[in-house]
């Protein structure tokens, strides 16, 4: 049985090399299949992965107290007339809760940042000395601010790695100062390189200040938030309790809706998956597509394959090969086609990607090319079927006089 | 016991309503070392005759036994076997693989045989040799003449060493002196033992028989004897 395999394969090699034009050119259709089939795959991958990474830097054991839901079909004046989010809420929290493990508030706005003659705008942060807890970025070097600094309304600040580089370079920053809106604040800690979240802002290019002092200088009012750390195997019992803290704090009645939300990393993820089947979905249906126009290509010259040699399938015949022997000359020629025009396509699939991931976090999995080589295969298998089985079931004698 | 025994084999074809006997009524025994002729003008059946002897073509009723067995109920694979194994054909326009050289086109059978390369190698080579094509085995069918084809033809009926050699006119494609090369070596091959069924309707070709069988409309009208075997 290998004997004739390796010679059905040997023979579906030269039938393959003899129409050198035609294989390219039916071997095309194949290729763009599986290079399209691949890309979308590596794309979504690539997606999945920048997810990950966005979301591990948010967190999946954070609970985020805030006004509003990140995505919600509620009406908007339902939600605006909601109470303000407020500082003391930290304080009763920490003391009602079992689960709460850390809990910052943070306040976020805008502002221009400067050294020297460097400025630059980005997001600044208030918070206290346990938001640390709440985020998966550590300190590069320096340190965080303490309880005290909080407190007194220390004016320093912990800046982003992005910052750091772009005002200091390799000079050391801390210790010295910079300038948030014309304010002076002393440099304590620079915060390891992030990347940029879901592709959109750049994590690194953000500045951190105790609550105390941002409350001061920027913002009596303002959008604030809670970020509650809660035990990571214990999730359900902890936005359970926090629900339940929030609306005693909040003096809800039974039969009153909460008027608050309380966020999770879920969220995004819900959303996240939605999209992900919405844009991979229809993207792989399509790419799908062109794989199975291309195996239509392969079965039609497949059957001119069949046709052509003909009387050759008659001589084999009358010289003892079985029909089962000549489907599988002719089934592994069309899979030495597809797997051919596979390892082309995944080939280039590589390559591109390569390109692709020097804008967009994309490298081709390699369980991918796998699938995508199996696919090959099966397209051949499926469009060789009926030409091979037309093949074997031709007569031995009508085929030696065929013309 | 005959090699071949058909009796009362009939194929009728259905063409356009009509009922053609392509065979009507077909008894024949060959036996072992046999050189038979197979005569007759074309339409009587030579052909459909042959193929029915190659178990290449089912008879519509009657019965066939090959070495004693029973033909028709054997199935796709056994009927290839005894192609394989049994039977090797010569036919008149040669059949070989166009892109395949001589040496692999002996070797074909041998594939479907399941042998190995290295003993492949070494019977093509011989069968080749017998037909006197060595120092040609790596050529292609068009680099080689009409009767340099046909001894590759002949190559590879004889390569898995079959007791029958079945030759559809031989000699139609070749010139004088090519076609007496060829029935030359069927003739050798006939005084090492094999069994010769030709066919023809050259009465000088059929000489070389040592039986000639005439068909006419299917039925056999003449079965004469011209030397002992």
């Amino acid at each position: 049985m290998i004997l004739l395999f390796l010679e059905n394969f040997k023979i579906s090699l030269s039938a393959v090399f003899a129409n050198k034009i035609r294989s390219i050119l039916t071997a095309l259709g194949i290729i763009i299949g599986i290079l399209s089939v691949t890309l979308m795959g590596t794309l979504i991958s690539g997606l999945d992965r920048s997810f990950e990474s966005s979301m591990s830097w948010l967190g999946k054991d954070i609970l985020y107290v805030s006004r509003y839901e990140w995505f919600s079909d509620m009406d908007w004046w339902e939600v605006r007339n909601r109470p303000k989010m407020l500082p003391e809420y930290v304080g009763k929290i920490k003391e009602r809760s079992n689960y709460a493990m850390a809990v910052a508030p943070v306040m976020q706005r805008g502002a221009s940042l400067s050294y020297e003659d460097k400025e630059t705008r980005t997001e600044i942060f208030g918070t206290n000395e346990e938001y640390m807890a709440t985020i998966s970025t550590d300190i590069e070097h320096g340190r965080f601010f303490t309880r005290n600094e909080d407190r007194s309304g220390s004016r320093v600040v912990v800046i982003g790695n992005g910052i750091s580089e772009a005002f200091f370079g390799d000079q050391d920053p801390i210790g010295q100062y910079i300038k948030i809106d014309k304010m002076k604040f002393r440099v304590i800690g620079v915060l390891e390189k992030q990347g940029k979240f879901l592709g959109l802002f750049s994590v690194d290019k953000q500045a951190i200040l105790p609550f105390g002092a941002y409350k001061r200088i920027f913002s009596r009012r303002g959008w604030m938030r809670l970020s509650v750390k809660v035990p990571p195997d214990k999730l359900e019992e902890g936005l359970d309790e926090i629900t339940s803290v929030m609306r005693h704090i909040r003096g809800l009645r039974p039969n009153e809706k909460n008027d608050f939300a309380i966020n999770q990393t879920k969220a995004f993820e819900k959303q996240y998956t939605t999209l992900k089947i919405a844009i991979g979905g229809t993207g792989l249906f399509i790419t799908l597509l062109s794989l199975v126009v291309g195996g239509i290509g392969i079965m039609n010259i497949m059957f001119v394959s069949v046709k052509e040699r003909t009387r050759e399938i008659g001589v084999r015949k009358a010289i003892g090969a079985t029909s089962g022997m000549i489907m599988g000359q002719f089934l592994m020629e069309a899979v030495t086609i597809c797997l051919f025009a596979g390892s082309i396509g995944i080939f280039l699939a590589y390559i591109i990607s390569f390109f692709i991931n020097m804008f967009f976090p994309s490298t081709l999995p390699f369980g991918l090319s796998i699938a995508a080589m199996l696919m090959s295969m099966i397209v051949g298998v499926v469009s060789g079927l009926i030409p091979s089985y037309r093949a074997a079931k031709l007569d031995p004698i009508d085929s030696l006089r065929y013309e | 016991m005959a090699l071949i025994s058909l009796k009362k084999i009939y194929k009728i074809y259905n063409v356009g309503g009509e009922e053609v006997r392509a065979l009507d009524g077909i008894d024949l025994d060959i036996q072992e070392n046999d050189y038979l002729a197979i005569m007759g003008p074309s339409g009587s059946g030579k052909s459909t005759l042959m193929n029915m002897i190659g178990c290449l073509d089912t008879p519509t009723s009657g019965l066939y036994e090959f070495e004693g067995e029973m033909v028709q109920v054997m199935d796709d694979s056994q009927l290839a076997s005894i192609r394989n194994r049994k039977i090797g054909f010569v036919f008149q326009t040669f059949n070989l693989l166009p892109k395949a050289t001589a040496q692999h086109n002996v070797e074909i059978p041998l594939v479907y045989a399941n042998i190995r390369k290295s003993q492949r190698i070494e019977m093509a080579s011989k069968a080749l040799e017998s037909v006197g094509l060595s120092d040609r085995a790596h050529h292609r069918p068009n680099e080689l003449s009409g009767g340099q084809r046909q001894r590759v033809a002949i190559a590879r009926a004889l390569v898995n060493d079959p007791s029958i050699i079945l030759a559809d006119e031989p000699t139609g494609n070749l010139d004088s002196k090519s076609g007496h090369e060829i029935m030359n070596i069927l003739d050798e091959l006939h005084n090492r033992g094999n069994t010769i069924i030709l066919v023809t309707h050259e009465d000088d070709i059929a000489q070389h028989a040592h039986r000639v069988i005439r068909l006419f409309d299917g039925k056999i009208t003449e079965d004469e004897e011209l030397k002992s075997s």
